[in-house]
Order: structure tokens, then C-alpha cells, then sequence
């Protein structure tokens, strides 16, 4: 049976594909396209899919939607109503914004792929969110909650759910927190208030907070309030994200956390004005993981289940989730490598095929990595066109190689085998460089991925030695796994991982089992056995502004126009040549034209 | 052929239009959001060129693209570190008020341009086309820019890329189609023609479809939105209980 799952038209779309009940190849659009954060419909990522499984797409048996448009135009159209007359300017956007294609589903997932309507099923949001967060997890029975912005009404949603292997699978949810009472819209509204933007710049938040003190937490707790359920609700007079398009929040919330961060002037933590905002941040985290530790204590309590499956957008928040961890009383966390609205396409799908065909359970690989592979043959062929130095080599000696290079303070950008589904660079395409110092943190600010001095970079650690440089608890190298938790570097080791190290003593590390990665495994002994430490830098292998590289190409453009030394593509390391070298055509032509 | 010689001249059309164009610049916050107006367009029509230099298989044009890729990033950032400074002047009113944007629609950036899917020759006559156009745009701009040197300063730095730019679209496009780069130049001319018009018709649309949904709001919608604020008043806050079998069903859109 073979089912395709999209996710589109609001951040993030993608796309995935299940053959007989197993992921083969899910994507996300922008690593096709190029632009970031791509929301278009995603042709590109389905004829990926269908090209990677060798399936036309009238071999579909079903396209499953990640969530329901008529339920989403409902709410849409019923928080204008709400609003009027305050939303009058919004009002006419929304409309055209909805009626244009977003209303029309069904019938252009039809057109385009060339299935019959009766094909296109709908999940709702936090179901394909639900379903991409447990039927991925390594687990039998869970506790299961989702968190983030909005999907059609719903917020956040808690639940549990079950499977056998070659039985049966269920997902209940018990209940549910409506728009626009929302844990990420709060978050979203202090993003736009710190200057950030909105649904892209969250993790700058969470980069932000950790240089101020939560000394406003009063202050949020007055915006958003915990009700006698254990819910909560938002104060709706300091929002404006519910009745116009322009801004998130009122003069209201202005009065009660004084004026906005003018976006386009740099963040100085050294003056009052830059540590109230790393203040800001730092409460609205603090407000936002006291939230959550509540929910899932109770979850934990209600289901009396050791483990919790997270998902939403939220999860992404590695502070929050290695403190649900720590207080919640659930043994294991199992956060999603692409938990946002990418990893619902996945979700609808695999939801598709357990629940609403009824196909048997099946254990799932437990890693990220479903896109298109890299062709280290294409990097060799464009590197020795433009005259740049090529070295084809076997595993050893690429590795022994590489870890040379790293080793003597070389960056590397690193590509090996399937893409990564989900944000974060979990070791496929990914910049390498060595931890140990705040020059070498500097220099990947500066020279490669241009962003805020105040954004840490996260380490890669074996498995089997991660306990030694980082404290990781009980469950920890679960979360770990895709990065998805914060936890302290020790103490003893932060002076020797300085270009990791949170100004607050944490990292947002990744633990690699060998199965998981051999070959970026074996560099991380290999660098070992050179420094004393096998721990590295890693971050997502792109430039500011651009979507992580797929291809070799991308990878090699990416090289040329960075101060990445040195760049691996499968078996193939390229470093560039000498500034020494003759001239090239392209001088010529601009002297020419000089 | 015209197109042959670099030109930092304005169009006829462009120096009749030179009034307006001083009075939209003369104003420090208009000018702020317009530099980041075109700092947006040309980092975008940076990435797009990138993809150009990512997709093509013609090494000499991969090195080019890739060079005019960085200038189109540079420029950005000039726009934006300009607009920036003028923004710290003047802080940004909520409503920016008039631009005269469709007065240079797609005169620069990539005009929603498919990169993966155009030959290189097609490529190429864009680009000369586009550079053009917006080399005699900016042109005005600088001139009209007298009262702020700065700013005219980003113009002028600018202005000297573009001649690079020009120059080598058509010098390239010649090398790669030299018996048809007249036809390529003509055809693309044809293409910018069709999408003028298309974003001409767009924004029409799009103003009488607002005015039309704007009259049904405050026509239509008052009786709703009493009945719609009625049920939010009676909402609980808090949990809502989902009960079982809720949305089981995937063939329902709602």
C-alpha cells in the first residue's frame, strides 16, 4: 500500500511517502526549491518521493492532507467575526488568502497529482502531529502531547496511545486547548517583540534567554494565567495576533514590557536595554517550561505511563523539553527529528495507514535521514572544472583525513548519504569544526554563518562517551538522539569545549550511536584519538537566509562563497586552491568590462 | 543593437517620472522602507541567480553567476545597513503610507523566474534585461538622492555592479547563442512585457476584491459577529474534553 503524506501552505511544506506501512523518502520543499521555509504546494518533494520509491502516482492508494481546511477556514473566519470591527482590515486578506487555493484541497491535490478526489483524505493537525511523534518512537504505549502555535482550533492536545506489533495501533486523545489560547502564539508574540521574525527566529529566543534573568516573570504571568483545570488561558487585551494581520501584540503589552526591539539595530547585551530584552526572553522561557512541566506532570500522573511522545512545533524548544524530562516523572521523551509541520507529513501518512486502513503495526528505522543521497561524483566533477584541489578516497583514510583537517583548525562542510528530514543538521549535511575554543565560535559567526554573536553552536559526542564531557540524565540521550534536549556541559570540560558552551553552561547536544552514523561516527574517534576529546561542532550545513544543502551542488556553492576549508561528499574532499594560482576567466572578464 | 552598450542613462519613462520619484524619496522613512524593499528583492534575486549558477552546466557561467550572486547579497546589505541607519533617525511608523512600488515591479530581482527550469540562453537575456532596467532605475534614484549623500553614495556603488552585470549577460549570451541571442533578447523582452501585465491585472484584482470583501464585512457581517462574540462569551476556558471517535473519519475536510 502505498500512501503520500503533504504538509503545506503555511511554513514548511513537505512531503513523505509509506510503502507497506514504512517511511521510504520524506522531504521538505525547500531543500528542493532553495528558499527557505518554503510554503508553496510541494511538487518538487512529491516527485521526489514517488522518483526515490519508482511509483507513478496513480500507484497512490491514498494522498493524505495534514490537516482539515474547512476546520481551519472555521476558525479563520469565526475570529473575525469575533473581532469586528477591529478586524476589518484583516479581514479581506484572510478571505483572499484562504478562498484563493488553501479552501480548495482536495481538488488541487487532485489536479496535480492526477489521483480521484475519493483518494485525498484529511487528518486534523495535531492527529498527523500526534501520529508522527509516536508512530516514530520506539515505544508501545505512551503518553502523547502536542504543542504549537495553532493547527485548525487546537493548541496544544494531550492523549496516549498504543500499538502491537502486526496488531493493531490507537490514538485517543482526551482533550485539547483551543485558539487563541495558544503556549506558542505567546512565544511567537514575544519572537515578533524582540524583533525576530515570526515562525522562523523562535530558537533566537531561546539562543536570547539564556544571557538574561527571569526577571519578568510576573509580568508574563499576567498575559498568560494558569485556570483551575490545569490548563491555561492568554489575556487576550495584550494580543492583537487574533484581530489584525500587522501585529501580535497591543499597546497593552508594550505598557507592561516597555517599547519593542527596533529589528534592523543589532542586540548589545552590554547595555540595559539589550539585557531587557535577554530578560524578556528569558521569563517568557521560564513561563513557557513551567507551563509545560505542569501539563505533562499531570499527563504523567493521569496515564501512569513511563513514557511521553511530544510533538508540534514546540518541541523543538530543547530548554523546555530536557526539563519535562528532568520534572514531568515520564522516564523517556521521545521528540521527532522533524517535530513541526514538516513531520506531519509524515505523521498523516503512517496515521493513514494504522489507523484508518487498519494495516498492521510495523517497527520503523529509528533515524532521520529519508531524503535524496549525495553524489560524490558530482562534487569531484565541478570541483576539478573550476581547478580546485579533488582527493577520491576509501572510508579509512577520508576519515583519518578529515580529522586531520579538523584537527588543525580546519571547518569542514560534511555530506554524506541521505538528507536529514526535519531542521536540525543531525551529521548529514552538516559544518564540522573543532569545539575547544571561543576563536573557533567566533570565526563560524563571522566568516561562515553570519548571525548573532549571542546563538550557540551544538556539539556531536559518541554515545558511549557522551556521559564524560556533558551531564546527560536518565533518558537523556533519548532526547539527545536528534537534538532535541539542552543539558549542562560539565564542569570540568566547558574550558576545553568553549565554542559549544551556552554562556549558561549548556549545549544542545546530539549523541550518535554508531548504527545510527559509522562513518561520522568513526571521525568523531578519529578526532578523538587526535585531541584527546571526540566531541565536535556541528551545525546545519547552509548559510544565513538559505535552507540546509541536498545536493552536492548546493554544497559546493555554498563552500565557494563561505570560508569552509575544506568539503566532503561521499568519498571525495575537495579544498580550494591557492589564491597563488593564475588568474581565471572570470578576472579576465571583469578587468575586460573595468 | 542597443542592448550591446552599457547604459546608466534613465528611460524616457523613468525621467518623465523623475517628480514623483523625488517626492517618494524625499521623506527619510518611505526611503528607509523602500531600501528594505529592494534589500528584500535583492537578496532573493541573489539566491536565485545562486540557483542559476547551481543548475547550469557551462563551468564559465557557473563562476559568473556565482560572482553576481555575492553582488546581489552585497547590495542587500547595503540597502539594509542603509535603511537601517535611516531608521534609527526616523523610527518606522506603523503605516509606511505610499511607495510607488508598482512603479518598478520587477524592474530588478528574478520576477518569479523558474532558474530550474530556463536554458541558460533564456537565463542570460532575462538577467541583461533586468540589470537594464534596473541600472536606468537606479540611475533616477541616485540623481533624485541629491539631499542624501549617503544614500546616494549606496546608489552610486551599486549602479557600478550593474554595468558588470549588463555587460557580461549579453557578452555571455552572445558566446552561448551567437547566431539567436537577438531572438533570446527579444523573447525575454516579450516575457517581462506578459508579466507586467499580469501583475498589473493582480493588483487590480486584488484592490476590487478587497473593496468588495471590505463592503460584505461591513454589510454582511454585523449580525454574525453579534452571534459570534455571544458564543465566545460562553465558552469555558481551559481544557476542552475530546470525546472518542471525534475525527476518525479522513475523507471530512471539516
Amino acid at each position: 500500500m502505498n500512501i503520500l503524506g503533504i504538509s503545506a501552505h503555511y511554513h514548511d511544506s513537505a512531503a513523505a511517502l509509506v510503502v507497506d506501512g514504512v517511511p521510504v523518502c520524506a522531504i521538505q520543499e525547500e531543500r528542493l526549491s532553495r528558499h527557505k521555509g518554503d510554503a508553496a504546494f510541494p511538487l518538487l518533494a512529491i516527485e521526489s518521493c514517488l522518483q526515490h520509491a519508482g511509483i507513478e502516482a496513480d500507484e497512490l492508494d491514498a494522498v493524505v492532507f495534514y490537516e482539515r481546511p474547512m476546520l481551519k477556514f472555521d476558525r479563520i473566519l469565526t475570529c473575525a467575526l469575533r473581532a469586528f470591527p477591529r478586524s476589518w482590515r484583516a479581514f479581506p486578506k484572510a478571505m483572499k488568502n484562504s478562498l484563493g487555493e488553501k479552501m480548495w484541497m482536495r481538488g488541487i491535490i487532485s489536479s496535480h497529482l492526477g489521483v480521484p478526489g475519493r483518494k485525498v483524505l484529511f487528518t486534523e493537525h495535531h492527529q498527523s502531529h500526534a501520529a508522527a511523534a509516536f508512530l516514530t518512537a520506539p515505544t508501545y504505549r505512551a503518553a502523547i502531547m502536542t504543542a504549537d502555535a495553532v493547527g485548525e482550533w487546537t493548541t496544544l492536545s494531550v492523549g496516549e496511545g498504543e500499538r502491537m506489533t502486526n496488531g493493531p495501533t490507537t490514538i485517543r486523545r482526551f482533550r485539547e486547548i483551543k485558539f487563541p489560547h495558544s503556549l506558542g502564539m505567546l512565544y511567537s508574540t514575544f519572537t515578533a517583540y524582540l524583533g525576530f521574525k515570526v515562525n522562523e527566529d523562535e530558537y533566537k529566543v531561546m539562543g536570547l534567554a539564556g544571557y538574561g534573568q527571569p526577571t519578568l516573570v510576573e509580568q508574563v504571568r499576567k498575559v498568560i494565567r494558569r485556570t483551575p483545570d490545569g490548563a491555561f488561558t492568554l489575556d487576550l487585551n495584550y494580543f492583537e495576533f487574533h484581530t489584525t494581520a500587522e501585529r501580535c501584540y497591543s499597546s497593552r503589552f508594550i505598557e507592561l514590557f516597555g517599547p519593542p526591539r527596533n529589528p534592523y539595530e543589532p542586540i548589545d547585551l552590554d547595555t540595559a536595554e539589550g539585557q531587557r530584552f535577554a530578560s524578556c526572553a528569558a521569563s517568557v522561557q521560564r513561563v513557557l517550561e513551567d507551563t509545560l512541566v505542569e501539563v505533562t506532570r499531570a499527563l504523567h500522573q493521569e496515564t501512569g505511563l513511563p513514557d511521553l511522545c511530544y510533538g508540534g512545533g514546540l518541541a523543538l524548544n530543547g530548554i523546555a523539553n530536557a526539563r519535562i524530562l528532568a520534572e514531568s516523572g515520564f522516564e523517556r521523551v521521545f521528540v521527532p527529528p522533524a517535530p513541526g509541520d514538516a513531520g506531519c507529513a509524515i505523521g498523516a501518512a503512517l496515521y493513514c495507514d494504522r489507523i484508518h486502513f487498519g494495516n498492521p503495526d510495523r517497527d520503523l528505522p529509528d533515524h532521520p535521514f529519508w531524503g535524496p543521497s549525495v553524489d560524490g561524483s558530482e562534487l569531484a566533477q565541478l570541483a576539478r572544472e573550476d581547478g580546485h584541489v579533488v582527493v577520491e578516497c576509501h572510508d579509512g583514510p577520508l576519515v583519518d583525513q578529515i580529522a586531520d583537517d579538523l584537527a588543525a583548525g580546519r571547518i569542514v562542510g560534511w555530506m554524506e548519504g541521505a538528507l536529514e528530514f526535519g531542521p536540525r543538521a543531525l551529521g548529514h549535511r552538516s559544518i564540522l569544526a573543532a569545539p575547544h575554543t571561543t576563536e573557533m565560535r567566533d570565526r563560524l559567526n563571522r566568516e561562515i554563518k553570519y548571525r548573532e554573536p549571542f546563538r550557540p553552536f551544538a556539539p556531536i559526542v559518541p554515545i558511549e562517551v557522551a556521559a564524560r564531557y556533558f551531564d546527560i540524565p536518565p533518558g537523556g540521550a533519548r532526547l539527545a538522539r536528534f537534538m532535541s534536549g539542552v543539558f549542562p556541559v560539565r564542569r570540568e570540560s566547558r574550558s576545553r569545549l568553549q565554542a559549544i558552551t551556552h554562556v549558561d553552561g549548556t549545549a544542545r547536544v546530539q549523541v550518535l550511536e554508531p548504527a545510527m552514523s559509522p562513518r561520522l561516527h568513526a571521525l568523531l574517534e578519529a578526532y578523538g584519538r587526535r585531541s584527546g576529546i571526540p566531541v565536535l561542532l556541528n551545525t546545519s550545513f547552509n548559510l544565513a537566509g538559505e535552507p540546509i544543502v541536498n545536493r552536492a551542488v548546493e554544497g559546493y556553492s555554498t563552500f565557494l562563497r563561505s570560508k569552509i576549508d575544506v568539503l566532503v561528499a561521499g568519498g571525495t574532499r575537495v579544498t580550494k586552491r591557492t589564491s597563488a594560482m593564475a588568474k581565471t576567466q572570470v578576472d579576465k572578464i571583469k578587468e575586460g568590462v573595468a | 543593437m542597443d542592448s550591446a552598450r552599457p547604459q546608466e542613462r534613465p528611460t524616457a519613462f523613468d525621467r518623465m517620472l523623475t517628480p514623483l520619484h523625488r517626492w517618494i524619496w524625499s521623506d527619510s522613512n518611505r526611503c528607509a522602507q523602500k531600501l528594505l524593499r529592494f534589500s528584500e528583492t535583492e537578496t532573493d534575486g541573489g539566491r536565485d541567480i545562486l540557483r542559476a549558477a547551481e543548475v547550469t552546466s557551462d563551468p564559465l557561467l557557473r563562476r559568473l553567476y556565482l560572482e553576481h550572486a555575492l553582488d546581489e547579497f552585497r547590495h542587500g546589505a547595503l540597502f539594509r545597513h542603509r535603511a537601517a541607519a535611516l531608521l534609527k533617525v526616523s523610527p518606522s511608523r506603523s503605516n509606511p503610507g505610499f511607495h510607488g512600488d508598482w512603479l518598478a515591479p520587477g524592474g530588478h530581482g528574478l520576477d518569479d523566474l523558474q532558474v530550474d527550469g530556463e536554458s541558460d540562453s533564456d537565463m542570460l537575456a532575462f538577467l541583461h534585461l533586468s540589470e537594464k532596467a534596473a541600472a536606468s532605475r537606479f540611475t533616477v534614484y541616485r540623481d533624485v538622492m541629491q539631499h542624501d549623500a549617503p544614500t546616494r553614495a549606496v546608489f552610486e556603488e551599486i549602479l557600478h555592479d550593474e554595468t558588470f552585470h549588463m555587460n557580461y549577460t549579453l557578452t555571455q549570451l552572445v558566446r552561448v547563442e551567437p547566431e539567436r541571442h537577438r531572438r533570446h533578447l527579444w523573447r525575454a523582452r516579450l516575457s517581462r512585457l506578459w508579466k507586467a501585465y499580469l501583475r498589473l491585472a493582480t493588483g487590480l484584482a486584488g484592490i476590487l476584491g478587497s473593496t468588495l470583501l471590505t463592503i460584505q464585512y461591513f454589510v454582511l457581517l454585523p449580525p454574525f459577529a453579534w452571534l459570534a462574540k455571544r458564543a465566545a462569551r460562553r465558552e469555558r476556558s481551559g481544557w476542552t474534553m475530546v470525546s472518542p471517535g471525534h475525527s476518525d473519519a479522513l475523507d471530512r475536510q471539516y
